[in-house]
């Protein structure tokens, strides 16, 4: 029991610390590629403590829900952070059939976003949710299918039995079915952390918002539970791309020693993994509103794709 | 021009008085208590006149009546035809021409709201200049004195067309937005993504400025002229500098007139690679905006050492400029224009290359040529979609006439154009630099002003970057303005922006809207 609480406390302090630095890693990168300087890396924790301590604006017609929201957020998306390997194939928490709660508590934390961005009552807000909801209707089943593909192979839903059987086995990537599911659940990454070319996280443009246009009537300390539950959200699923696919250096055991190797191994595929998202975000404009469905089809299929092709191979 | 007057008296006999000619390309029409739709239609019929502006002026001090002006051009002809028709002061009415030219549309009731003449048969005759809600008074009369002190505010707001029908909703934008830009209230219906209609509310920026030129002395208020529309100071300035000097009938030393070409070539480009990084932002596609800021900021930096100033302001003078270059100013130019040519070049290949791009920017905002040609739409806006209209080549001023450029024209009036409309104009701009840069410069830079007689008219105007602009002045005694008469591009544009949103998708507002990158400041003056 120790040994639990020890472990998912460890964790959860990981994934608390590391969350905003990613997001300052990825901005800073996109400022250079643009022969910006950027902000500094460490700005994203100066955004956060900031709002905590910051005064609130809450919209007149908003019910419970829009004091609910940022809670809901902030807490699926830190249980999840406790679901999946991070630097050992064993996750602290496995409730309710692993993969299946992760991505389940994932939609239970955008289904409570959508609601507060309609709560506020603003015109904006609504356009918000109804865009998240029509993209997450592709998006997730695009998901489910890529990580079934791997869970198939696995014979098993729990991540971390997951990660066990990746790590114990030869490396497969190049198997076509983990690749299809790759490119799958890369896409839907880019969809679900709000990046070009489906969503733009640093425009100011309210009519052309996704993810912001939903929070825009948030601010203070709620507004910092979201952004911090959005950026333990980006990390989640970006670990979840990163120790699926390419789960080496992931140790088997909670040894101090294998820690310290893990957490080697996890930064650098994380780093590698965030210069991907940065090229793509830098070479490419936004897609046209009504063409970002096309492009999670795409997602949709390579994952359906990917689970058919692990019964032919 | 002769056989115009004739063909003119003869068709409206009496109404038309004695044509005068103060100088070569600007003849008055004097016109009695007339009907001005008749003859607008004859001269839009028979000589293809567009109408470029219409304008009021209150004279019921001197001559007991108000007169309304009616700017046209003809295609092919450098001179403008002002017709001038009273209203009379007992019964402040005039016959409306927005019904058949929606072009004037805004104009005619900016006329009603200044200066308290009823436009009879407008299609929409609601309050534009000044809000709803501004008490019953009439700013640009003469008997309004400008230290006058309104009372509070309390008249109903303006209020908006319902959109009715099942799924529509009104989503209400501004009038504060988010980013440094000014304010505008847009108020969209919408039907899921896709826009039913846009209505626009501008002039929350509407400070007096036509009132203020009649308080101050000409040569402060060229620095007032300066400041109508930040981004265009040079020309603007230009303009009324312009306008002066023809009141007066002055000669601008030719070394001024070369550097004032100079100067608004550099205004237009720098302008146009500005809004080409804007638009490649509105898609999301940033790498491009860096490299377009890079090549705005050369060329800000020559602007600070050709000028003293990084936006051209204080450069400008009535009879010239204030400061000639040397050999160091001129060397640094050529430098500059070359260092920056390369450079356009690789940013306009960037922007090609991305074919994620070009599928947001084609076929997005279509504003068809027809529309164009009814809103009475200039510019930039204009010339891509169908409308053949540049001043510095249809009424030639500087020294645009010892230089040969072309005028990029397409028909397809998409926010791909009016892009590719702006990289063709900098492609041309950087060759008149080259050309104005090699050219006299030599001799006085700015000449003696002589007195400035009261009660002369002059029509001036220049192709600014975003288009045509038009000052008219009234010279007064003791070197002061009895009126001056602006108006901006973005006055004639605004209207377009509603026909080029209808049925986009709101998403693709903001860059639809980047693409005109319309004043708010110059329209609401």
């Amino acid at each position: 029991m120790t040994g639990l609480i020890a472990k998912a406390g460890l964790q959860l302090v990981l994934v608390l610390l590391v969350a905003p630095l990613l997001g300052g890693i990825i901005k800073t990168l996109k400022a250079r590629l643009q022969t910006r300087r950027g902000p500094n890396i460490l700005q994203s924790y100066r955004d956060i403590f900031k709002l905590f301590r910051k005064g609130m604006v809450i919209p007149e017609t908003a019910s419970w829900i829009f004091s609910a929201t940022p809670y809901v957020v902030f807490v699926t998306a830190a249980l999840v952070g406790l679901m999946i390997p991070m630097t050992a194939t064993d996750a602290p928490l496995s409730l309710f059939g692993g993969v299946l709660a992760v991505v389940y508590l994932l939609a239970l934390g955008r289904f409570f976003l959508a609601l507060g961005g309609l709560d506020a009552g603003s015109s904006f807000g609504g356009l918000g949710s109804s865009r998240e909801m029509t993209l997450s209707a592709i998006a997730e089943p695009a998901m489910m299918l890529a990580i079934f593909t791997v869970a198939l192979a696995a014979s098993s839903t729990n991540l971390s039995e997951m990660a066990k059987v990746a790590v114990s086995q030869s490396w497969k990537f190049l198997a076509p079915s983990q690749m299809l599911a790759f490119a799958a659940l890369f896409i839907v990454l880019i969809a679900e952390t709000g990046r070009i070319p489906v969503d733009n996280p640093a425009t100011h443009l309210e009519l052309t918002m996704i993810h912001e246009a939903m929070i825009l009537e948030y601010s203070g300390p709620y507004l910092a539970l979201i952004e911090y539950g959005a950026s333990i959200k980006q990390l989640v699923l970006m670990t979840l791309v990163v120790n699926t696919f390419f789960p080496f250096g992931l140790s088997s055991d909670w040894t101090v020693r294998g820690l310290g190797v893990g957490l080697l191994f996890y930064f650098t595929k994380m780093l590698l993994l965030a210069c991907l998202i940065v090229l793509v975000e830098t070479t490419n404009a936004k897609l046209r509103l009504f063409r970002v469905p096309e492009l999670l089809m795409v997602s949709f299929i390579f994952g359906a794709l990917a689970l058919i092709s692990t019964f032919l191979f | 021009m002769s056989a115009f007057f004739e063909a003119l008296e003869q068709k409206f006999g009496a109404q038309i008085q004695a044509p005068s000619a103060e100088r070569e390309d600007e003849i008055y029409v004097v016109v009695g208590d007339p009907d001005i739709r008749a003859l607008a239609e004859y001269l839009r019929s028979e000589f293809e006149a567009r109408l470029v502006t219409v304008f009021g002026e209150d004279r019921r001090s001197v001559e007991r009546v108000f007169f309304n002006y009616y700017v046209f051009e003809r295609k092919g002809d450098t001179r403008y035809l002002i017709v001038r028709a009273s209203v009379r002061a007992d019964h402040p009415e005039f016959p409306s021409l927005s019904a058949e030219l929606p072009a004037v549309n805004w104009q005619e009731r900016e006329i009603q709201d200044w200066f308290g003449l009823k436009a009879v048969g407008h299609p929409n005759p609601r309050k534009v200049a000044l809000h709803d809600n501004w008490p019953d008074v009439h700013p640009l009369r003469k008997d309004f004195l400008l230290e006058t002190v309104l009372p509070p505010f309390q008249g109903e707001r303006h209020i908006y067309r319902p959109a009715l029908g099942e799924g529509v909703f009104q989503v209400p934008v501004g009038p504060v937005h988010a980013g440094t830009i000014e304010p505008g209230h847009f108020n969209f219906a919408v039907a899921g993504e896709p826009i039913l209609y846009l209505q626009l509310r501008m002039f929350y920026t509407h400070k007096g400025t036509e009132k203020l030129f009649e308080k101050l002395p000409i040569p402060k208020a060229v620095f007032l002229a300066e400041s109508i529309s930040g981004d265009s100071s040079f020309s603007h300035g230009t303009a009324f500098c312009q306008a002066i000097e023809r009141a007066v009938q002055m000669e601008v030393p030719l070394r001024a007139l070369i550097m004032r070409t100079i100067l608004l070539e550099l205004e237009r480009i720098c302008n146009h690679v500005a809004d080409i990084g804007a638009i490649a932002t509105d898609v999301g596609f940033v790498v491009a905006n860096a490299h377009a800021s890079r090549l705005k900021e050369m060329l800000v930096t020559l602007n600070e050492n050709l000028t003293g100033n990084r936006l051209l302001r204080g450069m400008i003078c009535v009879g010239g400029v204030r400061r000639g270059w040397n050999a160091v100013q001129l060397g640094l130019l050529r430098a500059t224009v070359d260092a920056f040519a390369a450079d356009f070049q690789d940013l306009v290949t960037l922007i090609d290359s991305s074919e994620s791009t070009r599928d947001r920017l084609e076929q997005t905002g279509v504003l068809l040529p027809e529309k164009a040609k009814d809103l009475g739409i200039v510019g930039v806006a204009g010339r891509a979609s169908g409308i053949d209209l540049d001043v510095r080549r249809d009424h030639p001023y500087a020294a645009y006439g010892r230089y040969s450029f072309r005028i990029p024209v397409y028909q397809v009036g998409d926010v791909n154009h009016r892009m590719q409309v702006r990289v063709d104009e900098v492609n041309e701009s950087l060759g008149i630099l080259r050309n104005a840069a090699e050219d006299s410069q030599h001799g006085e830079f700015r000449a003696q002003i002589p007195p400035i007689p009261p009660d002369r008219c002059a029509v001036s105007a220049v192709e600014g970057w975003r288009g045509e602009i038009i000052h008219w002045i009234r010279t007064g005694p003791n070197n002061h303005l009895e009126r001056c008469k602006i108006k901006d591009p973005s006055l004639n544009n605004w209207p377009a922006l509603v026909e080029a949103v209808q049925g986009n998708i709101i998403a693709d507002f903001p860059v639809i809207n980047k693409s005109f990158n319309l004043s708010y400041s110059g329209t609401d003056r």
